[in-house]
């Protein structure tokens, strides 16, 4: 008995031996299979991965590396920015060096951003000692003079607008280690807000991080407002010759290697007064007071990095009373004016004396679905916040809407106590459900009407998650009237730029509000602004009452630390202008006398950015682009300036380079101070990943199922049997 | 009786003994010991297969099934009444993607979300409507509801409706790469546009690349 279980414990380990034996050639062949056909398929993938590059580049797809270019060494680029600020308006001058350190000729393209609402007007360029003066050609006729020329060999500069703040310069047949400049000259005005003036040039590539001093909100919510080069983009419209292979990628520097491409930036403003502040928001610079009335700024390092934008602020003493200002050049018979009208900064004993107009607010507010959670909550606080700022001298009505519009009362009623405790019963008990039905509310609320002795406001808010913008852009323009349309964005994601668009065609502004903690103080800045309407009812009489085209069509109400600034075009006729308007309930006006200075001071150009900008708007609101476009050439070669449909091009008049083929490359851009601020959404999933695993799996499970198939049944032999199977 | 359970264990030991000295007299019943390990591994592989492949297919399932319920939401959306596609949906069509020339229908949803864009392609917030003046985007995943883009060359069309019924007409302008921190992509265009983002390369992988293959397409005049 003791035999036998002896004999059976040694069989028993034996088998179990062979078992583990078996198992582990089992599993270990498998993974080898695995292991084989995953390399077997990476091979594969990856020349799939090397093929499908060419195939790019036919379509037009740039190809690019991160790393070390697989392109000639990239020409660098050094640019100068001298600025001369007069007044309100500032001319820039932006010099770009091109140098190539390869051994061959190359094409340069170098992407950078302007202001919104440069007037680009001058292209210069320069070789050694000769200069040629670009022409302003039709966007196709000035890519096809800039081609021929790049393929006879001359050098040639093409400059092009592909957004509004966005623009391209190629440089073609830059010899090897040779040194080409181009300069451009731009025209704009500047903003004035609460007394201060602010002159921005962009110089960082993707939108980064601010400083919240003087942006208001968080910048990384909405990045892509604000003006940056796009790495990667590229536009070649079908143009066969134009940067064929040309990478507009700029690949990225490596961190710590100092500027790609130094900017040096000088300011001069000669602004008539002394100033009372001037400094640089972001970068350290060199500020002297040269004069009375002359200040310059230069950056303290002559090669800044161009990693942040360049802003300066700067302010004059200013009085009480609204001031104004007029610029005048006459182009070809034409006189070109440009008029500021500033508001007073009024003191509060004056705020006090001056009798603001009594309002009549309506509050419109979207009950939508989209506005569920946090948005609703946000929008009910903001409107409860308005309500709070009405007086009883005041009248008011509130509307919601989904996919009804649902107003509180049939028609505006004074804000007294009962009626504002019955409104805010009201909006307490307001819920955010069904559809954005927008267009019924504000027709509601933009009847056309216009109470007498009232100002009446429109105070929007809402998410903006709607699809028929431009309807409603034409329903605005068309129902504004007297009324003011202010919009106020609530939640994390609203639609700015219907909201922003919306504003503009409502002669309002747009208040956006990110987080609940800010609706007390955003909307105490907007009620504290639309409270103090400096001036209403602007007019404008010109000195011989002919029909003036004046941009913006419309004067807007000055509200308080907002500037009027308008732009108009005219028959000669020396004279005085007139600007009149309501301050308070007085009449007030002033008399401006334009003293022609006979130097060109650039006026007709930004009258007609205005005019241009005012005919894309009209192209926003649908109108037909084959009407559009004309009219936009035709302005745009008249004042030389680049636009959407105009570009700017200079070619040289003797071949330099042997002609043909040359490569093109893209210039190198700074690395942003914040790579991630603004990415694209990411929209791959695990599928091709989990597709290649699931059918290695299963390829080795049959690799191990035919493995065990050849197990011979048994014996000896079996374990080199094994391994002929293994193999 | 008992004898039978104890009898069958050790005549599978004694056999496995005798192995070695002598040829076995019954090889069928023999090699069935043998398989098992075999067996095990296979089953352990398939049921890493079946894992993968589920993992792959319900990523493809997703995408097909969702934008089926979400035609008869669009039907009733083209009526007035926006509609969640499926009840707990945090989205809802705003507009139908066609490419006649491949057969590709699509339905775009609100916003960019991982979750929504697992069900279809998104518009992303913030840009201009889908057939709507300005610069339109629309972004879907490589590897489903975009994987076309890859072959879509210039001068396609595009089809855009809206909510309304109306339909845009676009054509394929260009086809780029950029890098994912390109958000200028994003911005408003002077002409109406749609622009198409993917990610890239569409044969990466592991997802998470840090290019995107981007079509820009013009509206034609309607």
């Amino acid at each position: 008995m003791a035999d036998k279980s002896g004999g059976k414990g040694i069989a028993a380990a034996a088998a179990l031996a062979d078992f583990a034996g078996l198992l582990g050639k089992a599993v270990v062949s498998g993974i080898a299979a695995g292991v084989l056909l995953a390399l077997v398929t990476l091979g594969l993938a990856t020349t799939a991965n090397a093929q499908s590059k060419p195939n790019d580049a036919k379509t037009g797809t740039l190809l690019f590396r991160a790393g070390e270019g697989a392109f000639a060494p990239a020409p660098k680029v050094e640019t100068e920015v001298t600025i001369h600020v007069t007044g309100i308006v500032a001319r820039t001058r932006v010099s770009q060096t091109f140098h190539n350190p390869g051994a061959e000729f190359v094409e340069g393209v170098y992407v950078f951003p302007l202001p919104e609402n440069a007037a680009v007007d001058r292209l210069w360029l320069r070789i050694g000692e000769r200069v040629i003066e670009g022409q302003v050609k039709e966007k196709e006729a000035a890519r096809r003079a800039y081609a021929a020329a790049k393929r006879e060999g001359k050098k040639a500069a093409l400059v092009e607008q592909q957004r509004p703040n966005l623009f391209t310069n190629a440089v073609a047949n830059i010899g090897p280690g040779e040194f080409v400049r181009v300069q451009i000259e731009y025209q704009q005005t500047l903003t004035l807000d609460n007394g201060e003036y602010r002159l921005r040039f962009p110089l960082a590539i993707t939108p980064r991080y601010e400083p919240a001093a003087g942006s208001e909100g968080d910048a990384s919510l909405h990045p892509a407002q604000e003006p940056g080069a796009v790495p990667g983009f590229r536009k070649t419209g079908g143009v066969p010759d134009l940067p064929a292979e040309a990478v507009l990628h700029p690949d990225y520097a490596p961190a710590g290697c100092g500027a790609v491409n130094p900017v040096a930036i000088g300011v001069v403003i000669d602004f008539g007064v002394p100033l009372a502040k001037a400094a640089s928001s972001y970068h350290d610079a060199w500020i002297e007071q040269e004069s009375a009335t002359r200040t310059v700024l230069y950056l303290q390092r002559e090669q800044e990095e161009a990693d942040r934008d360049f802003e300066l602020v700067w302010s004059p003493g200013g009085g009480a009373a609204p001031q104004a200002a007029v610029f005048t050049e006459t182009i070809g018979g034409t006189d070109y004016t440009l008029l500021m009208v500033m508001p007073p900064q009024p003191t509060a004993a004056e705020k006090a004396a001056i009798a603001p107009l009594p309002r009549e607010t309506v509050f419109v507010i979207d009950t939508s679905g989209s506005m569920q959670g946090t948005s609703i909550r946000q929008a009910k606080e903001s409107l409860l916040r308005g309500l709070a700022t009405l007086t009883a001298r005041d009248r008011f009505n509130v509307v919601e809407f989904n996919s009804a519009t649902r107003p509180l009362w049939p028609d505006a009623l004074p804000a007294t106590e009962p009626n504002l405790r019955f409104a805010r019963d009201w909006v307490s008990r307001l819920r955010a459900d069904g559809g954005t039905e927008m267009a019924g509310a504000l027709s509601f609320a933009l009847d056309g009407r216009d109470t007498p002795g009232y100002l009446r406001q429109v105070i929007f808010m809402t998410d903006g998650a709607v699809g028929n913008e431009d309807q409603l852009f034409r329903l605005i323009a068309s129902r504004l009237g007297a009324t003011r349309l202010f919009t106020v964005g609530i939640g994390s994601a609203p639609n700015s730029h219907f909201m922003a668009k919306a504003a503009q065609f409502g002669r309002g502004t747009f208040t956006y509000i990110g987080d609940l903690r800010e609706v007390e103080e955003k909307m105490s800045a907007l009620f504290a602004k639309i409270e103090s309407p400096v001036l209403k009812d602007v007019a404008i009489r010109w000195p011989d009452g002919t029909p003036v085209e004046t941009f913006p069509a419309r004067v807007p109400d000055l509200y308080l630390g907002e500037p009027i600034v308008v732009a108009a075009a005219h028959s000669p006729h020396p004279g005085t202008i007139v600007v009149s308007g309501l301050r308070g309930t007085e009449p007030w006006s002033v008399a401006l006398t334009p003293s022609p200075s006979g130097e060109p001071t650039g006026v007709g150009a930004l009258w007609a950015r205005a005019k241009i900008a005012v005919l894309m708007d009209e192209l926003r609101l649908g109108a037909d682009e084959t009407l559009i476009r004309p009219a936009v050439v035709k302005v745009a070669l008249e004042h030389h300036l680049v636009s959407r449909y105009t570009s700017l091009v200079a070619v040289d008049v003797t071949p330099t380079a042997p002609g043909g083929e040359t490569k093109s490359s893209l210039v190198k851009a700074s690395a942003p101070l914040a790579a991630a601020a603004g990415e694209l959404p990411q929209t791959d999933t695990a599928f091709t990943l989990q597709l290649l695993l699931g059918l290695l799996a299963l390829a080795a499970a049959g690799v191990v199922a035919l493995v065990g198939r050849f197990i011979p049944a048994g014996g000896a032999q079996a374990p080199a049997r094994e391994a002929e199977g293994v193999r | 009786m008992s004898a039978h359970p104890v009898n069958g264990p050790s005549s599978f030991a004694l056999r496995g003994r005798s192995y070695g000295a002598e040829p076995p007299a019954e090889p069928v019943r023999a090699r069935r010991p043998r398989r098992a390990p075999w067996l095990a591994a296979i089953l352990l592989l398939l049921a890493l297969a079946g894992w993968q492949l589920g993992g792959a297919a319900w990523i493809q399932a997703k995408a097909l099934l969702a934008q089926h319920l979400i035609a008869s939401s669009w039907a009733k959306a083209k009526a007035g009444e926006a509609k969640r596609p499926w009840p707990w949906a945090d989205t809802h069509p705003v507009a139908r993607l066609t490419v006649p020339s491949r057969g590709i229908e699509l339905y775009v949803l609100a916003g960019t979300s991982g979750r929504s864009l697992a069900f279809g392609p998104g518009h992303v917030d913030g840009t201009a409507a889908p057939g709507a003046a300005g610069n339109s985007v629309i972004v879907a995943h490589r590897d489903t509801h975009f994987a076309f883009l890859r072959t879509l060359h210039e001068d396609e069309e595009i089809l855009v409706e809206d909510a309304l019924g109306r339909v845009a007409r676009y054509r394929v302008r260009e086809s780029v790469v950029v890098d994912k921190h390109a958000t200028r992509l994003l911005d408003p265009a002077d002409s109406p546009q749609l622009t198409l983002i993917t990610c890239w390369p569409f044969d990466a992988l592991q997802p998470g690349t840090d290019e995107r293959f981007v079509v820009i397409a013009d509206r034609l005049p309607a």
